[in-house]
């Protein structure tokens, strides 16, 4: 609420995400891609291998302009972006970890100028010493890994920091090293994809010599890998894991592709890096490529996507609302505490526009990516309004809305003008039961499924008949302060009310298990 | 200036570190930042000229000179963005809330730092690659990426000046909350965009002088006249600075120019910093002019160093000027995170004898090789 917030028209975490994917492939790259050079240079000079040390001087400069100049500016990218979309954030993380940055610089320093050496100095330095700076390089640049791995699983799993607000205790946090591992098992997965890249295109026994050398350094990444990335599932918090593990369409995706990515990677090592080398040809090599950045894009989404709806676990919410100042905001309204509003007309609809850009802006547009046209079908203010004030009950990770009771009505009435209001026509009984579920999506669909996973309602209404649950339906608020009141007319009632019965008393194969999640993280 | 004026309030995180530590880092690495920057632009600028100009026969030294320089520009690329990180990390933790807002105000352009950047960075290496071999589109790609340094530093000086002038940001922001505004309005802005991008010529030209002293005993025709042309080109454009800088205490807002008058360290660093160009251009002119160029040039290049300190000081004196009005010294919590820094200062000086080793080494092989070839020579 302190800074300006920058309205783009779509979430800015997609802006950070898409300059943050192809940063993080390359920097893994320029990691292990650092120890594959050196290596490489070292047998070639063993074996007097003439063909291996033409390509490791060919390779030294494409890895040169591909890590020192792409490399480098996107990841200065990265600190551009943050700080344009989550200010707040990225201020609580400079004052908690200025120095581990400026220690990560420092490696940084020593990575630019020993990647510039490896690569001009061929001719210009003997071998031992030309080899010792590529160590230099690699140790340099896995530091710098190691630096930053900190303060990235830190905003998963801050551990003992959040009690203690000590550096240590947030650089050495649950996560730090199954994420230290499974990262530097990816820079020696990369070397191996990279590696290919600039192989050549001439045939012959020299070149099937170096698709298999490089195809090594991909079975090795692929074979760390999994192990790695089990170690660190087994450290995440427990709502990441019931993110990854069920609920969230998205995750799935993501662990999908990324599953397949990995695979393909695998399957490609084995045959035409490994069996058939003389079969890696230049589309195998983009292939592997793509595949590389799906892997890394899926991996990092999946990592950024589990922390929802947090950007530094348990102490700042993802729209950069810490969570000590969600009271303040709830007691004193957002037009009191904001800096920049577009308006301070609590009852325009421009200030509820204002409010969703502030804080529901940075997760979700209006169409299109995690669209809230589409979320609020069929609410209307009263209704919207009320759905405000229990977003972390709802389906997807949310946060508690940071406002008070004005600024819920000026958003709940922003959220209803979305849509027009539904029409269900007459309702018969031949069509009952299935407006009975349209009733159902919009005014208990987005916390509870009668016969899903989802905090299903099977046991509370098997047996119940229509009427019993109707009787019900007037009395939800008081029932449960999670609960919205129910104001429908009473003919969708009495459908909402047949609709779950008739599902509560089907017969089932697999009867769902009694789940209700607890509260969501944060949410005392 | 009115104080009702809404900025962010501090966060509510302690500073990890001691002000005076924090901001002494800050005034060093953004000098350092500034050098390499005054390199790459002005180097850039000076290799286009050369490069344009040498394509003449008549021309050698110019033609041997862009050759020579353009191998240099990546490196000087480099190095300003990687000191530039370090300037960034410790102007975000001192003045993050000012910072942030007006980096947001106009982050539409903010934004495009990054693609022209990359882009002039790889127009550098392109140059650094053909200007030997002399490729028809090398000109043309140096005066893009000259171009596109030129952008960045204008969208700097928006930022640089906006942060300093919280009393126009709630207007701006709701004129274009996408983001694309300019602080144009200010009056401070084209005097100050002026002041640093003549000001990288100078530097660059300070430098050359210096290349040119090294050049000498192994070819005085050349080094004499880069060291003559380079150190001209200084005179004249710090000539143009003076008017540039007046222009600019002009732009500031009286009240907060009174700084060099009312504060005393303040004056005194203004009285240093003008003694030290002035000594700069005395000393460039007369070691140039002399029959054989002498020494005074290093002397001259060494006060121009000097110069730059001094002026990233002023230029963060009068920036706690502007500030004043909503900075609170007393209201600052510093819990100094001990341990990180003595680690940090530990690695700093192990980074730099690591930087230094690799130095020598190849300085070691390049005399060894000279020697060796001395040695087949005479077989």
């Amino acid at each position: 609420m302190n800074y300006p917030d920058w309205i783009l028209g779509f979430p800015g975490g997609m802006l950070i995400a898409l300059i943050a994917i192809v940063h993080v492939t390359v920097s893994h790259f320029a990691i292990g891609g650092g120890a594959f050079l050196v290596v490489t240079e070292k047998r070639a000079y063993g074996k007097n291998d003439t063909a291996a040390l033409a390509y490791v001087r060919r390779h030294s400069k494409f890895f040169a302009l591909l890590t020192v100049v792409f490399g480098a500016v996107t990841g200065v990218g990265i600190w551009f972006t943050i700080g344009l979309v989550t200010p707040e954030a990225t201020s609580a993380l400079i004052h908690s970890f200025v120095w581990a940055w400026a220690i990560e610089w420092v490696f940084f320093f020593v990575e630019i100028t020993s990647a510039i050496i490896y690569a001009t100095s061929w001719d210009r330095l003997d071998r031992k010493s030309h080899m010792l700076v590529g160590w230099i390089y690699f140790v340099a640049a896995w530091m710098s890994l190691a630096v930053i791995n900190g303060i990235i699983t830190f905003m998963l799993t801050p551990g003992k920091w959040l009690q203690t607000h000590n550096i240590w205790d947030g650089l050495f946090n649950p996560t730090y090293w199954p994420s230290l591992f499974a990262r530097t098992a990816l820079c020696v997965l990369l070397a191996g994809v990279f590696g290919l890249v600039t192989i050549g295109k001439k045939d012959g026994e020299a070149r099937e010599r170096l698709v298999r050398w490089s195809g090594m350094w991909m079975l090795a990444g692929s074979i760390l890998l999994p192990a790695f990335i089990y170690w660190y599932f087994l450290k995440l918090p427990k709502f990441s894991k019931t993110y990854i593990s069920e609920r969230m369409i998205y995750v799935t995706h993501a662990l999908n592709s990324g599953y397949a990515c990995a695979a393909l990677i695998g399957a490609v090592t084995l045959v035409f890096a490994l069996w058939k080398p003389r079969w890696m040809r230049v589309p195998v090599v983009v292939l592997l490529v793509v595949a590389s950045l799906g892997l890394m894009g899926s991996g990092e989404y999946v990592r950024e996507f589990s922390r929802k709806p947090w950007v530094v676990n348990g102490y700042m919410y993802a729209n950069d609302i810490a969570l000590a100042e969600v009271p303040v905001l709830q007691q004193d309204g957002v037009a009191a505490k904001a800096n920049f509003l577009l308006t301070t007309d609590t009852k325009s609809m421009e200030y509820g526009e204002n409010l969703f850009t502030l804080e529901c802006g940075s997760c979700h547009a209006v169409d299109g990516y995690r669209s809230m046209r589409q979320r609020v079908k069929g609410w209307d203010a009263a209704f919207a309004t009320q759905m405000v004030a229990h977003l972390p009950m709802t389906k997807g990770p949310m946060p508690e809305f940071a406002g008070n009771e004005a600024d819920r009505e000026a958003l709940g009435k922003y959220l209803a003008s979305l849509n027009p209001p539904v029409d269900y026509g007459t309702i018969t009984d031949a069509n009952r039961v299935a407006v009975g579920a349209q009733v159902f999506a919009v005014h208990c669909g987005n916390c509870h499924t009668v016969n899903g996973n989802f905090r299903p309602l099977r046991d509370a209404f098997t047996n119940s008949t229509p009427d019993q649950v109707e009787g019900l339906l007037p009395m939800l608020d008081t029932m449960s302060t999670n609960m919205p009141h129910f104001d429908a007319p009473a003919d969708q009632a009495q459908a909402l009310a047949v609709y779950i019965s008739t599902e509560a008393n089907k017969s089932l194969p697999n009867p769902p298990a009694s789940n209700q999640p607890g509260p969501p993280p944060g949410v005392k | 200036m009115t104080i009702n004026v809404q900025v962010p309030s501090m966060d509510p995180m302690p500073l990890p570190g001691p002000v005076w530590l924090m901001t002494g880092l800050l005034l060093l690495v953004f000098t350092l930042h500034v050098l390499a920057m005054n390199a790459a632009l002005g180097g850039g600028m000076w290799t286009l000229w050369n490069y344009v100009r040498g394509k003449k026969p008549e021309h050698p030294n110019s033609r041997r000179l862009a050759e020579e320089l353009a191998k240099m520009l990546p490196i000087f690329l480099a190095y300003t963005i990687t000191l530039g990180v370090a300037a960034l990390l410790f102007v975000q933790v001192l003045y993050g809330r000012f910072l942030y807002s007006s980096s947001i105000l106009i982050g539409g352009y903010w934004i495009m730092v990054i693609p022209l950047v990359m882009l002039a960075y790889y127009g550098y290496y392109y140059v650094s690659y053909t200007a030997v071999r002399g490729k028809s589109r090398t000109g043309l790609v140096a005066a893009l990426s000259v171009l596109c340094l030129l952008a960045i530093g204008f969208i700097f000086s928006n930022n640089m000046t906006l942060m300093l002038r919280p009393e126009v940001w709630l207007k701006m922001y709701r004129a274009h909350p996408n983001g694309f505004n300019l602080n144009l309005h200010d009056w401070e802005l084209w005097p100050r965009y002026l002041h640093m991008m003549i000001g990288a010529v100078a530097v660059a030209s300070a430098l050359l002088a210096h290349l040119g002293m090294l050049k000498l005993k192994k070819d005085p025709e050349y080094g004499a006249w880069l060291v003559r042309r380079a150190a001209a080109v200084f005179a004249i454009t710090t000539g143009i600075q003076f008017l540039d800088g007046l222009w600019l205490l002009l732009a500031v807002p009286r009240d907060v120019a009174m700084v060099f008058l009312r504060d005393p360290v303040a004056g005194t660093v203004f009285g240093l910093a003008l003694m030290a160009v002035i000594a700069a251009v005395m000393l460039m002119v007369l070691g140039s002019m002399a029959e054989q160029p002498n020494s005074l040039v290093y002397a001259g290049v060494a006060m121009v160093v000097v110069t730059v300190f001094l002026m990233t000081g002023m230029r963060h004196l009068l920036r706690q000027a502007y500030l004043a009005p909503y900075l609170d010294p007393g209201a600052v919590v510093v819990k100094p995170q001990t341990s990180a820094i003595v680690i940090f200062f530990v690695l700093f000086v192990g980074g730099l004898a690591t930087v230094a080793v690799m130095l020598w080494k190849l300085a070691k092989y390049r005399k060894m090789q000279g020697a060796a070839g001395a040695g087949e020579m005479t077989i």
